[in-house]
């Protein structure tokens, strides 16, 4: 074939072929990326609920926790803080010297590991003494004696009155709280007075049997 | 310091009663019927007597303050000599003039034997030396009396009004109205105008 035949022949024949094959290819490549969009938009479909879902599932925990946003830090944080704590705890161990107790009353800040007169001012506690105390505390009519007196100083007709107990019953309570040291006589004026010690013993009875009460509430 | 010549009048009395020699609201001072006294003349004055016989001697050496009372009433017996200044004319019409036999009641068997004891007494008080006296009353200072102790030392009241001031043995009481010290072998506490100060030694 001559030249001009050959070149007859690819414009005629060859080219339009050879399109018809660009068209084809170029029509499945377009179906090919619309069913990969496709399947994109699919996956962004579920994406999108799965977030719907898990945004529901917050709102009703927060409602459910009242004031405050829940954070769930995840296993390795909780993890994290589980072992800084043992490491902290390993290290303050046989260090604490002191015991704090915070209550009502105050703090009270307590050094050593013993417990406080345990040893020493406990066991120099004179008892029969610490007994008779006791038993001078353990009777109603010279509790409301001591209570009495914590206004100041009174006469005998006056502790009468105001305890409501017979002048006999009176002196033999007024002679046991004064054996045991918790009230004292003026000898000149007569008047009955109750001394430190009678304080701090009267004071005493009325914070145990507060403690005690207050733990039979709770 | 004025010096004052101490001496005793030879006369020896007696108390035919009980008589209160003090009465304050927070001490009193009694003798028994029968003791002896021997009255005890400064510069040539009557200011005092000896007393000796049945003699008793109450004091509420007590302060009150917010944490309860301290101290204790002091309530003791006084069977050896002691000397009281002040009060001296009033005191010297209740008593009459002993005779041996009162003296033999308390145990005498002469004058002198008492005048003795009363001097001694006295010197002690006085703290003489020689001729000349360490210590000074005058009748403004109010009723003074001094009682031996069982330290073989002076006991010393001194009264005036409402003003008291007791000193014993390890005690110290000091009253002024309202306001009190009270220092004893366990604590001193400062009491007036309502508020308390106190240093115990042990605690409560």
């Amino acid at each position: 074939m001559s030249c001009v035949g050959k070149f007859i022949f690819s414009v005629f024949y060859l080219i339009p072929i050879e399109l018809r094959q660009t068209d084809v290819k170029l029509r499945t490549v377009k179906t090919e990326l619309l069913d990969e969009i496709k399947e994109e938009m699919k996956k962004l479909r579920e994406e999108i609920a799965r977030l719907k879902e898990q945004l529901g599932d917050i709102t009703e925990e927060k409602r459910r926790r009242g004031r405050g946003i829940y954070i769930d830090i995840g296993n390795h944080v909780h993890d994290y803080m589980g072992d800084v704590m043992e490491s902290v705890a390993e290290n303050i161990h046989g260090e604490l010297e002191k015991s704090i107790f915070i209550g009502p009353g105050g703090v009270r800040i307590i050094r050593g590991k013993e417990r406080p007169f345990a040893d020493e001012e406990e066991a120099k506690v004179n008892l029969p003494k610490a007994a008779q105390i006791i038993s001078a505390l353990g009777e109603e009519h010279r509790l409301k004696i001591l209570n009495a007196l914590l206004s100041g100083g009174k006469y005998i007709d006056e502790l009468e009155t105001l305890s409501e107990i017979t002048a006999s019953t009176l002196s033999s309570h007024l002679k046991v709280l004064e054996e045991a040291g918790l009230v004292v006589q003026e000898k000149v004026r007569g008047r009955y007075l109750i001394t430190m010690p009678g304080r701090a013993a009267y004071k005493m009875a009325t914070r145990i049997t507060a403690f005690i009460e207050r733990g039979d509430r709770e | 310091m004025i010096w004052q010549h101490c001496q005793l009048d030879r006369t020896v009395l007696k108390s035919d009663e009980r008589l209160t020699l003090l009465r304050t609201e927070k001490g009193v001072v009694e003798i028994g019927e029968n003791t002896l006294a021997v009255p005890v003349k400064l510069d040539d004055q009557r200011k005092g007597f000896v007393f000796h016989g049945k003699g008793k001697l109450l004091l509420d050496a007590i302060v009150e303050t917010e944490e309860g009372a301290i101290g204790k009433s002091v309530e003791e017996e006084i069977s050896e000599p002691f000397l009281m200044l002040g009060g001296t004319e009033e005191m010297q019409n209740r008593l009459t003039e002993a005779n041996k036999e009162d003296l033999m009641k308390v145990g005498y068997e002469n004058e002198q034997d008492l005048l003795t004891k009363a001097g001694d007494l006295c010197n002690r008080f006085f703290g003489r030396t020689g001729i000349h006296s360490h210590r000074c009353y005058d009748e403004n200072d109010g009723f003074v009396f001094a009682f031996p102790n069982k330290s073989d030392k002076l006991d010393i009241l001194v009264a005036k009004g409402s003003k008291l001031v007791y000193k014993s043995l390890g005690r110290v009481f000091v009253l002024n109205r309202n306001e009190a010290i009270l220092k004893t072998p366990d604590e001193v506490a400062i009491v007036g105008n309502g508020k308390s100060f106190v240093i115990k030694k042990k605690c409560c």
